[in-house]
């Protein structure tokens, strides 16, 4: 019995001297264009946190959740944060956003998207869900690629968690109308710059 | 004074070079680079460490740069795992990792300059042909791994000497910056047009000799050109300012004329010939790969040898119902995606027939193998579909029944809680080898793998283990690279000569196509180079590969797709009792959509290496 309680004993010394606190400082924000915050896929896009001064010098990479906020538990100190190239549905920026955090932080990036959705609205009849829906050019340099509605069982949906869609090529000088087959209670549309992987979607909205 | 003579003695003995002896465990380089046998070892090795995505091993040594893993043959879209559910997440990819595909083995390319440098420095016992043949070989190990670096990160530091330190506490002059993607291309090409006459190793296909190095360029030269042409077609190509993604479309045409040359020269050598000593064209094609005897077909491998150099892939992926282990098995199975993409004979789309064509009803089939009737030969080489034999037994494949109740109209789908089990008409409800729905280490898909699988007796246990080897290059490919490059050249006449060559040993009639278009000459190569590591190379350099794994759950290729057979039990009808129906699904087991994205296209470049060089540039979207 003295054993254990020996050994218990040392486990418990142990710990104190040679761990690290957890960080207990968090780091939010949002994505955001014009001040409103953009609808991303969940688990796609990243920011990236950059701390100099240690040895270990790697990112730490910033998911951002589907309604455009992202979090991060850090310790206090100076980072800096950039947009992962190539990977959100925005024009590439290199420059670095300098970041300190100091107990609850919080901060907005700046993006410029090709292509936002404005005025979304969706309505649901016995078979199928209809999205109509303004799609702005905003920067140019990148042709459209293609508007799409999701629709799906869960309130995450996007390009890979959907149960339907419905992809066109549309004309934007006008409201574009999509309609899909289904039943299901969330829906959203998301709009495809060519060349860009991710899309930027409207904020998913439930059917009544 | 006895003593004194001890110590006399021992003073006496110590000679001038008492302290100079040669060591008994350190062989020095005097010895090793003027021994051809051992050089001829140090090249074993160096073959040995070529990467592959997947070949018949698992072997992952990131120092050493050796790279292969069987069962990433479950990751795409041609098959998915049904082996043991501790590696469902294949089937659970819900998006590839940037930094999948990932090689950075300067190790490999160090030790080979490294060679090459001493051979010249020590080597004074070698005859002049004997040096100038080992540094061929190792100039062609080296081309080979830059090519499976330049096809994985695209352009890479171009290392063709040791890079030695020298202390001064300044490394700039080792920081080498990343070549352009052309660049380590033409490198390859220039390498194998250096080296391809003094290989000899004629007639060996565990060694490189001067074909060996022409089906390399014959590749490489094809990856290159499609990358050119492809890349710049995409809406938004994917290059960086210092070229070292991407490559001019100008260049097409130069290196799709190198490929079809190596290739043809390759063709009209004589030296090989397409695999055709099986009059059974389905046989025939699975002979291709697994017969090691008076295969002239093959021309480069990995080769493994019983009792002691072998594998455990048939243990792993042997069909359920005839394995001879108690263990293993179905890990690795063929999707219905592969399946359909193999035509009819006639040249008709290869879509299974299942439903009517009011798809009111099942279309019902007397055996369970009639509705693979008239499918290219090459699907019977490549999987084990129902009704089929492996190693002289039958491979019972049969999801369940479907019994017919006339209170609802309809059948009831019955499906066995375990393998191998009746019906209560006292006949078979699920086959020995499944399908099942959850069962671990039985088809999920419906489809077993045939090719790579070993037939001879006791090669699925775990006692014997398989010697199959793995085909690096073989005719059948060099065929669809010259009908590929041809095609791209506007040469069709010569590009269906090729193809039609390919089709005429899988069953089709002579001359088969009269019109060829890009997308023919693709499934072409799904269906010939099915499970030999070349699916996801193609579809990269197509700039396919987001297209067809976009990520959508209900799309038709980004999801793994099973075919149930059924027998039917309805007591009375003639017309329908005993018959076969089947059933299109997604396969129970698979999870999540192939997802490839546009970063996909060039494996990140680990933060390590950026650190360690700041003059290396990251990829695109990293």
């Amino acid at each position: 019995m003295m054993k254990y309680i020996l050994l218990i004993a040392i486990l418990i010394a142990g710990c104190k001297k040679d761990n690290y606190e957890k960080p207990t400082s968090v780091l939010t924000g949002r994505v955001v264009y014009n001040k409103e915050a953009l609808g991303l896929r969940s688990n796609g896009v990243q920011l990236e946190l950059w701390q100099h001064g240690f040895e270990l010098f790697t990112k730490i990479p910033v998911y951002v959740a589907q309604d455009g906020t992202f979090s991060a538990s850090l310790f206090d100190g100076t980072y800096k944060l950039v947009l992962r190239q190539g990977n959100g549905p925005w024009k590439n920026n290199t420059d670095s956003l300098d970041v300190t955090v100091q107990g609850t932080t919080n901060v907005d990036v700046t993006v410029q998207p090709y292509f936002i959705l404005k005025n979304t609205t969706f309505t649901k009849n016995t078979t199928n869900i209809t999205a109509v829906v303004t799609v702005e050019s905003v920067n140019t340099g990148l042709p459209l690629e293609s508007v799409s509605l999701y629709v799906g069982n869960t309130d995450i949906v996007d390009q890979v968690n959907n149960a339907g869609s419905v992809t066109v090529v549309p004309d934007i000088s006008a409201p574009v109308t999509l309609s899909v087959t289904s039943s299901a209670p969330f829906a959203r549309v998301g709009v495809k710059t060519a060349g860009v992987a991710e899309l930027v979607y409207s904020q998913v909205e439930k059917l009544q | 004074m006895k003593r004194l003579l001890i110590i006399c003695i021992l003073f006496m003995s110590c000679q001038k070079d008492w302290l100079d002896r040669k060591p008994r465990t350190i062989i020095s380089d005097e010895q090793v680079w003027n021994d051809p046998k051992q050089i001829v070892a140090l090249l074993a090795n160096f073959y040995d460490r070529l990467p592959t995505e997947t070949g018949l091993v698992d072997v992952s040594d990131a120092a050493d740069g050796r790279l292969a893993q069987w069962r990433n043959m479950a990751n795409y879209d041609d098959a998915m795992w049904s082996g043991q559910s501790n590696e469902d997440g294949r089937n659970n990819i819900t998006s590839y990792n940037y930094n999948s595909w990932y090689l950075w083995n300067y190790t490999l390319i160090r030790d080979i300059n490294l060679s090459l440098e001493n051979i010249e420095l020590y080597g004074k016992d070698l005859t002049a042909a004997q040096k100038q043949q080992f540094s061929a070989e190792l100039r062609f190990v080296r081309a080979f791994n830059y090519f499976e670096l330049v096809k994985r990160m695209g352009g890479v530091p171009l290392v063709t000497k040791q890079l030695v330190y020298d202390y001064s506490g300044n490394v700039t002059d080792l920081q080498q910056p990343r070549a352009k993607e052309s660049e380590v291309y033409d490198f390859i090409a220039s390498e194998v047009d250096a080296i391809k006459d003094n290989l000899g190793n004629d007639g060996s296909v565990s060694r490189a000799n001067k074909y060996t190095a022409l089906a390399l360029k014959s590749r490489a030269m094809l990856y290159a050109g499609s990358i050119a042409k492809y890349n710049n077609l995409m809406a938004a190509p994917i290059t960086t300012p210092g070229g070292e993604v991407g490559i001019p479309a100008s260049m097409a045409n130069g290196y799709y004329q190198k490929a079809l040359d190596a290739s043809r020269e390759i063709i009209n050598s004589g030296v090989y010939s397409l695999y055709k000593n099986n009059p059974d064209p389905g046989e025939n094609f699975f002979e291709t790969i697994a017969k090691k005897a008076s295969n002239k077909e093959v021309i480069f491998v990995k080769d493994y040898l019983l009792p002691t150099r072998k594998h455990w892939f048939s243990y792993d992926n042997i069909a359920r119902g005839i394995r001879e282990d108690n263990l293993g098995s179905s890990s690795v199975v063929p999707s219905l995606n592969l399946v359909e993409s193999y035509e009819y004979l006639d040249g008709t789309n290869g879509t299974l027939k299942i439903r009517t064509a009011d798809n009111s009803d099942f279309i019902y089939y007397d055996n369970v193998a009639d509705i693979f009737a008239n499918k290219d030969a090459r699907l019977y080489g490549t999987v084990i579909y129902p009704g089929t034999t492996f190693k002289g037994l039958q491979v019972s494949i049969q999801a369940g029944v479907m019994a017919w109740n006339s209170s609802r109209n309809a059948y009831d789908v019955v499906e066995g809680s375990d393998l191998g089990t009746t019906y209560t008409d006292g006949k078979l409800l699920t086959g020995t080898s499944g399908p099942h729905r959850s069962i671990q280490e039985v088809s999920n898909t419906g489809f077993y793998l045939k090719k790579y699988i070993d037939p001879n007796d006791k090669t699925s246990t775990r006692g014997i283990q398989s010697d199959m080897w793995w085909i690096w290059f073989r005719l059948g490919e060099i065929y669809l690279n010259a009908g590929e490059a041809a095609f791209e050249l506007g040469q069709t006449g010569d590009a269906l000569t090729y193809i039609n060559a390919l089709r005429e040993r899988a069953g089709f009639g002579v001359n088969s196509l009269t019109i060829l278009t890009i997308d023919r000459i693709r499934n072409e190569r799904r269906v010939e180079l099915a499970f030999e590591d070349q699916r996801l190379w193609d579809l990269k350099r197509w700039r396919m590969a987001d297209k067809v794994w976009n990520g959508n759950a209900s799309g038709a290729d980004a999801m793994v797709y099973a075919l149930y057979p059924y027998r039917v039990v309805r007591p009375g009808d003639a017309a329908h009792d005993g018959k076969y129906v089947f059933v299109k699904m997604v396969a129970p087991r698979f999870r999540a959509p192939r997802f490839f994205q546009l970063g996909n296209y060039y494996t990140s470049i680990d933060q390590s290496v950026l650190n360690n060089n700041p003059k290396i540039v990251k990829n695109p979207f990293q």
